[in-house]
Parts: C-alpha cells; sequence; structure tokens
C-alpha cells in the first residue's frame, strides 16, 4: 500500500516559516496534485516527503511506516527533479540503471528491466546518447525512465515540465496521465502552473504561503473555490472580484456597491444582510445581450479563436472581463448589456477570503 | 515496498549517531591540517621575539621566555644607512630598510607597467581580436620558460650584450645588471601574460553594446575607454594589480641572478643573510621573514574571493 | 598633430598600438637575448675572461652537458622530487577540498585558512623549514618520545642526510603547494550541480557510492588541470634548494635548476650554462607541448555538443 499521510507538517528555516502546519492524506495510486504561487512551500513539503529536507515538527506515513527518519533511499520512492538532475557524464542507458546498479542487481535482469523502462516512454533509440546530445523532451523522459526502472510505489515529482516549450508541455501532460493510469503508483506532483493541475490531477491540493487553502477535485475547485485565493488562481481569465454589501429586503437577495446592483439567489442565508462582502464571478458566466440590464462600455477584445474576452468598463471604476462567443460585432468603444448568471455567484469574505456562499 | 524494517527509533539513533561521527572525524582531519599549516609560520613568528640565547636551545622553546622587540630594533636600524660606513660594514648590518625600499619601488612600479600595457592589451584582444583566435594562449607560453633559462639569457644579455652595444653605438658602456631599470623590465615582462590573461576575463565581460551606445552619443574613442570601460573593470584592475605585486614580492630567482648589492629585494635580503654569517642569527632573520610575509598575506586573505572564482575554468561540463 | 592623432584612433591602427608596443617589448626582452644564449652556446668562454677571448667551438658545450653525470642526475631528481611531491599535493589536496565542501558553517574560515601557505614567500617557506630541521629543532623535539627508549640521538641533523634531505624539499614543496590543489578541487567540487546528488540520494546511493559514482567521475577535468598547472611548476623547483640544502649534502638535493645556477654563477661557466639552459628549454617545450595539448582535448571533450 502506498499512501501518504502528513500530519501537522512543519518546516522553519531560521525565522521564516516555509510550511505551517500541513495534514493530508494522499490515497493510494491517485495522482495528487499541489499547486500554488512561489514559495507556497509546495517544493518544501515535497522535500520532506522525499527526505532530503527534515521536518521541524510533525509526522510523514508511508504506506503505514512512519518515515521521518529514513534516509532518502530507504522510502521507496522515484523522484524527478525540475532540472532533471541526469548525470552528465553517463550514457541514458546508465543513467536508468543508476538505481538498479547500486542495488548490485546482476547485469542481464539491469538490461532486460532498463529496456523495459525505455519501452514504457518510448526512448529506446537514445540509450546510447549523452544526456547533453538529447533534446529538452527527450531528457524529461529519460528522467521519467530512470523513477520508473525501480518500480517504486510513490513517484514524486517537482515541476518537472517548466523547462519545456509550451507545445512539448501540453503533450507530456497526456503521456504523464497514460504513464499513471499504467503504473498505478500514487503520483505526487508539484507545479505553479493551475492549467497542468486542473488538466492531470484527480485531486488538487492549493497551497499558499505554508498553508493548504483548499483539497479536492478539479470541478470542486474550479466550481466551488473554498477562499478567494482559490477563486483567483484558477481559471483563465482570472474571476472577475466586486467589492460591496448584501442586501436582504423580504426574501430578495440583493447585492449593491456603488454603480451596481444585482440580484442574488434567495439560498443566499440572511445572516450575511449588511455584510461587506467580495462578489466573485467568472468571465464565462458575465453574460451580454440586449436582455440584460446594466449598461457598460468595451474597452478591449481578445479574440482566442473559439471565444472572445471583452474587458468593459461601467462606471464608477468597475471593471469586469467576459468570455462570450467567437463571433461578435463588439468592439472598443461600443456599447453592450451585461448581467451575471446568478446561480454562479460566489461570495467570500472580505477579511480573510473565506467562502461565505 | 522497498521501505526499510527498522523503527523509527532505531532509525534515529542509527542517523544521529552516523552523523556526529562524520562530524568529529572530518574536523579532526581538518583541524590536524591546520595544525600543520600554523605550525612553522607560529614558529617563525615566535623566533623572532626571542633574544639571542634562546635560539637553539635544546629542547627547543616554543613560546619565548623573555619575548624582545630586540630583532625587530635591530633590523629596522637606521644606523647602517650612514653613508659614512663602508660598503662592507653596511652589508654586515642587519637592516631591513635596503631589501624593504627596493622590493617596494621596484614591485609596484613593475606592476603598475604590467597593468598599463597588460590591460591596453587585453582591450585590443577582447574587442578586435588582436593577434589571431590563440593569442591569449601563446602570451601565456611566456610563463613557461622555466626562470632559470630565462635568468641564464637575460644575464648574458645585460651583462655582456647591452654593454658591448652601447659602447659600440653610443661610446657610453650601460650595463643593466644589477640595475633598477633591469630588474623592472624582466618582472613587467614575466607577468605582462598574467595580467593579459586576468584582465581579458574582466573586460570581456563589460559588454561591447555598451561603447557602441558611448559612441553614438558622440564620445570619442578615449573617452568610451575612460569613461565606460575603465570604472567598470576598476575593481579587476585592483585585483590584478595585486597578484601581480605579489607574484613580484615573492620572486627570488630571478632577483638573485641578476641584481646585488646595488638593487637588494627581500627575497635576496633574506637568503643573504642566510648563507652569510658563520652562526646564523635566527633571531633577525625570523624577524624579517615575518616582515616580508605579512603583507602578502594580508593582500592575498583580500584577493582570495576572486582567487576562487577564477580557478574554477573547465571543471564541470553540462 | 591632429590627423596623426586621428589616424591612431582609427579602427584599423588603435588595436594595433598595444599589440606593436607588447611585441616589440617581448622581442626586446626575450627573443633577442634568446638568440644571444644560443650564439653562445656555440662559443667556449668563461665569464671571468673578456668576451672577446670566446672562440667558436660548434656543439662541443653540447657534447659536455648532454654527458654530464651531474646534468642528468639532477633531471632525473628533479622529476623525482616533482612525482613525489605533486602526488601527494594531489590526494591531500582532494581530501581537504572534500571535507571543507561538506563544512556548512566553518567551511569560510577553513578555506581562508588552507590558502595561507601559497601566499607565503617561497623564500620564507624555506627559511621556515630550514629553523625546524635543525638538530635542535622542534621536528626532533616532536619525535623525541619516539626515539630515545631505542637510544637513539633524537637530535638529528636532518639536513646533513641525503635522503632525508631530499624529503625535507618534497615536504616544504608539499606544505606550500597543496593549497593550490585544495583550491582547484574545492572550485570543482563547488560547482557539482547539487540536485546530482539529491538524485543519487533518492535513488538509494550510500555515501561511498555517491562518491565513486557521482561526484569523482565529474571531477575528472579538475584533477586533470590540477595535475598539469602543478607538474609544470614544480619541475623548476629552485628556491628551497637554495635556502635550506644549498643543493647538498654534496649534490644529493641539487634540481636541474640549481645544477644549472651552480654552474653559471658560481662556476661562470657561461657558454656550458647555455648550452644547458637551452637543452633544457627544449625539454620543457616537449613537456609543456604535450600538457597543453592535454587541456586542449579536455576542454575539448567538455565542450563539444
Amino acid at each position: 500500500m502506498a499512501q501518504i499521510s502528513i500530519e501537522d507538517l512543519v518546516k522553519t528555516f531560521g525565522g521564516y516559516t516555509a510550511v505551517s502546519g500541513i495534514n493530508l492524506e494522499i490515497r493510494d495510486g491517485e495522482f495528487l496534485i499541489m499547486v500554488g504561487p512561489s514559495g507556497c512551500g509546495k517544493t518544501t513539503t515535497l522535500n520532506m516527503i522525499s527526505g532530503l529536507e527534515m521536518p521541524t515538527n510533525g509526522r510523514i506515513v508511508i504506506g503505514g511506516t512512519v518515515v521521518n527518519d529514513l534516509e532518502p533511499g530507504e522510502r521507496g520512492l522515484g523522484m524527478v527533479f525540475q532540472d532533471l538532475a541526469l548525470f552528465p557524464h553517463m550514457t541514458v542507458f546508465e543513467n536508468i540503471a543508476f538505481g538498479l546498479r547500486i542495488k548490485k542487481v546482476p547485469d542481464d535482469e539491469v538490461r532486460a528491466r532498463v529496456n523495459a523502462a525505455a519501452a514504457a516512454v518510448h526512448i529506446q533509440a537514445l540509450l546510447d546518447k549523452l544526456p547533453r546530445h538529447c533534446s529538452g523532451g527527450e531528457s524529461q523522459r529519460v528522467a521519467l525512465a530512470r523513477t520508473i526502472v525501480t518500480n517504486p510505489a510513490v513517484f514524486l515529482m517537482d515541476e518537472p515540465l517548466s523547462s519545456l516549450d509550451a507545445k512539448l508541455r501540453v503533450d507530456m501532460r497526456t503521456e504523464l496521465k497514460s504513464l499513471h493510469k499504467r503504473l498505478g503508483a500514487t503520483f505526487v506532483y508539484v507545479t505553479h502552473d493551475q492549467a497542468e493541475a486542473m488538466t492531470m490531477a484527480d485531486r488538487i491540493v492549493v497551497m499558499s504561503k505554508g498553508r493548504v487553502e483548499q483539497v479536492g477535485t478539479p470541478l470542486e475547485i474550479y466550481n466551488r473555490p473554498a477562499t478567494r485565493f482559490v477563486a483567483g488562481f484558477f481559471g483563465m481569465p482570472t474571476m472577475n472580484f466586486l467589492e460591496g454589501t448584501v442586501e436582504a429586503n423580504d426574501g430578495a437577495r440583493r447585492f449593491r456597491m456603488a454603480g451596481l446592483e444585482h440580484p442574488l439567489p434567495d439560498a443566499v442565508p440572511a445572516e450575511l444582510a449588511g455584510r461587506m462582502v467580495v462578489l466573485g464571478v467568472r468571465a464565462e458566466h458575465v453574460l451580454v445581450g440586449d436582455d440584460a440590464a446594466h449598461p457598460g462600455t468595451a474597452q478591449l477584445t481578445e479574440p482566442l479563436g473559439d471565444a472572445t474576452l471583452v474587458h468593459f468598463d461601467s462606471g464608477q471604476g468597475i471593471r469586469l472581463v467576459a468570455k462570450i462567443g467567437p463571433a461578435t460585432a463588439i468592439q472598443p468603444g461600443s456599447l453592450l448589456k451585461f448581467r451575471f448568471a446568478s446561480e454562479s455567484c460566489h461570495l467570500f469574505a472580505v477579511e480573510d477570503g473565506a467562502r461565505l456562499f | 515496498m522497498t521501505a526499510a524494517t527498522l523503527n523509527p527509533e532505531q532509525a534515529r539513533a542509527r542517523r544521529i549517531r552516523r552523523e556526529r561521527v562524520r562530524r568529529i572525524v572530518r574536523h579532526a582531519i581538518l583541524l590536524s591540517w591546520t595544525a600543520i599549516i600554523v605550525f612553522p609560520i607560529f614558529w617563525m613568528i615566535s623566533t623572532s621575539f626571542k633574544d639571542t640565547g634562546e635560539w637553539v636551545t635544546w629542547p627547543p622553546r616554543w613560546l619565548p621566555h623573555a619575548p624582545t622587540l630586540h630583532n625587530y630594533a635591530q633590523i629596522f636600524a637606521f644606523s647602517s644607512m650612514d653613508p659614512s660606513l663602508s660598503r662592507q660594514a653596511a652589508e654586515q648590518a642587519f637592516s631591513i630598510w635596503k631589501g624593504l625600499g627596493d622590493a617596494v619601488l621596484v614591485c609596484t612600479i613593475a606592476a603598475l607597467l604590467a597593468l598599463l600595457l597588460g590591460t591596453f592589451l587585453a582591450y585590443a584582444i577582447s574587442r578586435f581580436n588582436v593577434g589571431g583566435k590563440y593569442f591569449r594562449y601563446t602570451t601565456l607560453t611566456i610563463r613557461m620558460i622555466p626562470p632559470i633559462v630565462v635568468a641564464i639569457s637575460i644575464l648574458i644579455y645585460y651583462a655582456v650584450l647591452i654593454p658591448y652595444a652601447t659602447s659600440a653605438l653610443f661610446g657610453t658602456r650601460i650595463s643593466l645588471f644589477d640595475t633598477y631599470v633591469g630588474l623592472i623590465l624582466i618582472y613587467t615582462v614575466t607577468t605582462l601574460p598574467f595580467v593579459i590573461w586576468m584582465m581579458l576575463t574582466f573586460i570581456d565581460e563589460v559588454p561591447y553594446t555598451l561603447e557602441h551606445a558611448a559612441r553614438l552619443m558622440g564620445a570619442g574613442r578615449i573617452t568610451v575607454i575612460r569613461r565606460v570601460v575603465l570604472p567598470l573593470v576598476a575593481s579587476g584592475m585592483v585585483v590584478t594589480f595585486l597578484f601581480v605585486f605579489i607574484l613580484n614580492w615573492a620572486e627570488f630567482l630571478l632577483a638573485l641572478t641578476l641584481t646585488h648589492p646595488e638593487v637588494t629585494t627581500l627575497t635576496v635580503l633574506l637568503n643573504k643573510f642566510q648563507s652569510a654569517s658563520e652562526g646564523r642569527l635566527y633571531g633577525p632573520q625570523a624577524a624579517i621573514g615575518t616582515m616580508i610575509t605579512i603583507p602578502v598575506v594580508v593582500l592575498g586573505i583580500m584577493i582570495q574571493k576572486h582567487l576562487v572564482k577564477g580557478f574554477s575554468f573547465g571543471t564541470i561540463r553540462r | 598633430m591632429q590627423c596623426f592623432a586621428r589616424w591612431l584612433a582609427s579602427e584599423r591602427i588603435f588595436p594595433k598600438i598595444p599589440f606593436v608596443l607588447v611585441e616589440s617589448l617581448f622581442i626586446v626582452t626575450i627573443l633577442i637575448p634568446f638568440i644571444l644564449t644560443i650564439y653562445i652556446s656555440f662559443l667556449k668562454w668563461r665569464a671571468n675572461r673578456p668576451f672577446e677571448t670566446a672562440q667558436f667551438s660548434g656543439f662541443e658545450n653540447y657534447e659536455a652537458v648532454l654527458t654530464s653525470d651531474q646534468f642528468w642526475l639532477a633531471l632525473g631528481r628533479t622529476f623525482y622530487f616533482a612525482g613525489v611531491a605533486v602526488t601527494i599535493e594531489l590526494v591531500v589536496g582532494f581530501v581537504l577540498a572534500m571535507l571543507v565542501s561538506e563544512c556548512t558553517r566553518s567551511k569560510k574560515l577553513y578555506t581562508t585558512i588552507f590558502l595561507v601557505p601559497m601566499m607565503i614567500v617561497p623564500i620564507v617557506v624555506g627559511y621556515n623549514f630550514s629553523m625546524i630541521y635543525i638538530d635542535s629543532g622542534p621536528l626532533n623535539q616532536l619525535l623525541a618520545p619516539f626515539l630515545e627508549p631505542f637510544g637513539i640521538d633524537p637530535r638529528i641533523r636532518w639536513l646533513s642526510h641525503p635522503v632525508a634531505a631530499q624529503f625535507a624539499i618534497i615536504i616544504a614543496d608539499i606544505w606550500q603547494w597543496t593549497s593550490l590543489t585544495f583550491l582547484i578541487f574545492l572550485s570543482g567540487f563547488s560547482a557539482l550541480p547539487r540536485q546530482l546528488i539529491n538524485a543519487a540520494r533518492v535513488m538509494g546511493a550510500t555515501p561511498w557510492q555517491i562518491f565513486w559514482r557521482v561526484q569523482f567521475p565529474l571531477l575528472k577535468p579538475a584533477i586533470m588541470i590540477a595535475i598539469i598547472i602543478r607538474s609544470m611548476e614544480a619541475l623548476k623547483l629552485f628556491d628551497p634548494v637554495v635556502l635550506l640544502t644549498f643543493g647538498g649534502p654534496g649534490t644529493s638535493t641539487q634540481t636541474v635548476a640549481y645544477f644549472l645556477w651552480e654552474q653559471v654563477w658560481v662556476f661562470n661557466k657561461f657558454s656550458f650554462g647555455a648550452a644547458a639552459s637551452i637543452l633544457l628549454l627544449l625539454i620543457f617545450s616537449v613537456l609543456i607541448y604535450f600538457g597543453i595539448y592535454l587541456l586542449i582535448r579536455q576542454s575539448a571533450v567538455g565542450r563539444t555538443a
């Protein structure tokens, strides 16, 4: 079994707290992605799972065994590093074989297993080359093969795709996902790219400033973000945020701010009445059409091919982005009318960004 | 699952113990070498404070029982500079002033000359590829001639050919043997390759586009060098100057073979006192040794950071 | 005047100015004396007689050098000193660099201390060791407890025994120049990417395996450089010989540089010295070319992509 439990994990460097009290259960065989901006503590957490960093406090349990005091090599893990860390003086074959040679695995078994690992990532032709003669994508696969060959139950990956160009990155995402399905191992993956997290993960852990903001499936994270941070981090373009008050007048809920008044779903709890909140609306939920109530002037349009982003101004400093269909007559300067799809409004507290509705 | 089968307690104890042993052994070895390094230096400094009776006692004393500044007083005595003393008497006196003065003069001027010429040439090589692709390597070959070969050639040159030539051409016999000019000249030439090499690395770091920009704004060539390049390589020039100065200061073979007694650098001075006297005067010698060493060690520590950076050539290739 | 200044500053001429200056300096100070030396080497001349009495004598001087036992002994001895000293310097410097690069807090301190011997004037190093080697010196004092029980008088005059004197010189060289190999290897260790070691750790390699399979192979270029640089300098050994032993006892510690010095400055055999220095230059040139060839091949191997 390869489930991982992280209990009250804390890491401080001198006066600086990188990770402050993380609790996480990683299920056996799942593809878990830790995502967040630079400095949020995700790489530090990964390094503590691998054993390259010692926790200041807390425990890490892998497969039922507390591994805090075990050497990295004794934990049964495989790790892919951000800069790949391929040994420049060894051929691809020897790079992959390294983990086996250390354990004095006999030659013919080494050859068989290396070839199998190479075949799994389609690099059989590269086996005699040196790493500096391999392209970015090829080196990436060599690093993967090197981890596959030792059959670890857990794969740790620290932003492995960040050094690849955009197209290659997208291709590798699919490959990683299918690799995960084939191997059935637990993948713990770290990235700062929310698109990667959304497309590959079974579950996502969103981190910020050393804390976990939310844990959930991609759709959960997207549709019901637990904090304003999570809401703003996912989705392209960024969610629109407006600050105002909730009004509750005998049953009807409204959102009011200077220059805008919008109805809210009835499900909004009455306790929020009179409270300052942040209203969040995704660009695709800003509906533009003649049947809408609120006026605005378009400032900029960005044609994406399959959709169009319209940045518009509604007076009193209200600036919003709407995502509408590709064929549109709206130009910078056009007048338009907009409203929010009210089932898709999110309300967050002003003080700490916690989800209110 | 290939995790270890130790329980956490054992694993932690084992890890801590291993780390501690490793650290103790490591520091033991490093401290022993530190002791080996410090010992001769300590001995010299200690001896320089010892009075006559304590120089060669058995068993030897590590610290002087009656520390004295007498040795330093002796080497810094001005009495030997009295012009009324005969040449011989002046030589016998253990005065450091002659050696110190000559060394400072020769080393500084030679280092400055080498710095000026070398920087100028390094600039030309860096920007204009003067001398071809491998010029920067071929200048280093000068440095590879064994110094004794240089010494023999220069000796004949200074002491024979030049007097011969000047008396034939100008009627007066000028010899460069045992002259300031002679020693400065050869020091400059032998350290030029280093200056060129080091200044090349510094000048290469200044983007040529900066100079282009300045020239487009109307600056002349000299102005560009003066106001754009030189300020940026100024610290490099200081490091190079100090490095060459140290090389000259420590130089012995050429000074021994080509000068004395008119020109006497500190290294030659120390050697002379070593070999001349019957009962060797260890005290004053230790004092001179200490005085020779201190400036160099101080300067060396100052430029140490640059040495470490400069020596990482060609070690790892990706 | 204005025109001349502008001509000097022109694109074509300006860069050539330093080149011409430096090259003419080299020609005047190196090339001409060198040619002169070759000329002298074909003459028969002792310096205590006026130059005009020198006669042409063909290859006689070269023959004298090549048949001189002392020359060959000195040469062999130089290689022997260099070989032993450089090998020990490499090993010690490597071990020290490896240990220091693992230190976190005291790294800078150790580095500063370990680099000091390199900065001590070689002549002073020689002097220091001569103080330590005298019969009433601290070396004997430290060894006394080991020797006295056997009835051996600990007041050994190290510099009076040929073999001991040779080792005295080698030890002085090691003391001073291990700093250089240490420096080169320290830079090498610092340049090793940290992630490679981490990768090996995660795959379960023991520290010994990490050293032997990852660090050591990547340090081979540094080792080559250290060998080449140190060897070339060690073969020129002169300063400690003059200060410690004067080539003695007898001629047992004469290096080839010392031998030449003695011939020219003590015995005034100028033409013999000239011939010997030409021969020495030839021998060194072969070694230098070999060394440069190795250096270039080393960096070429590293650079091709």
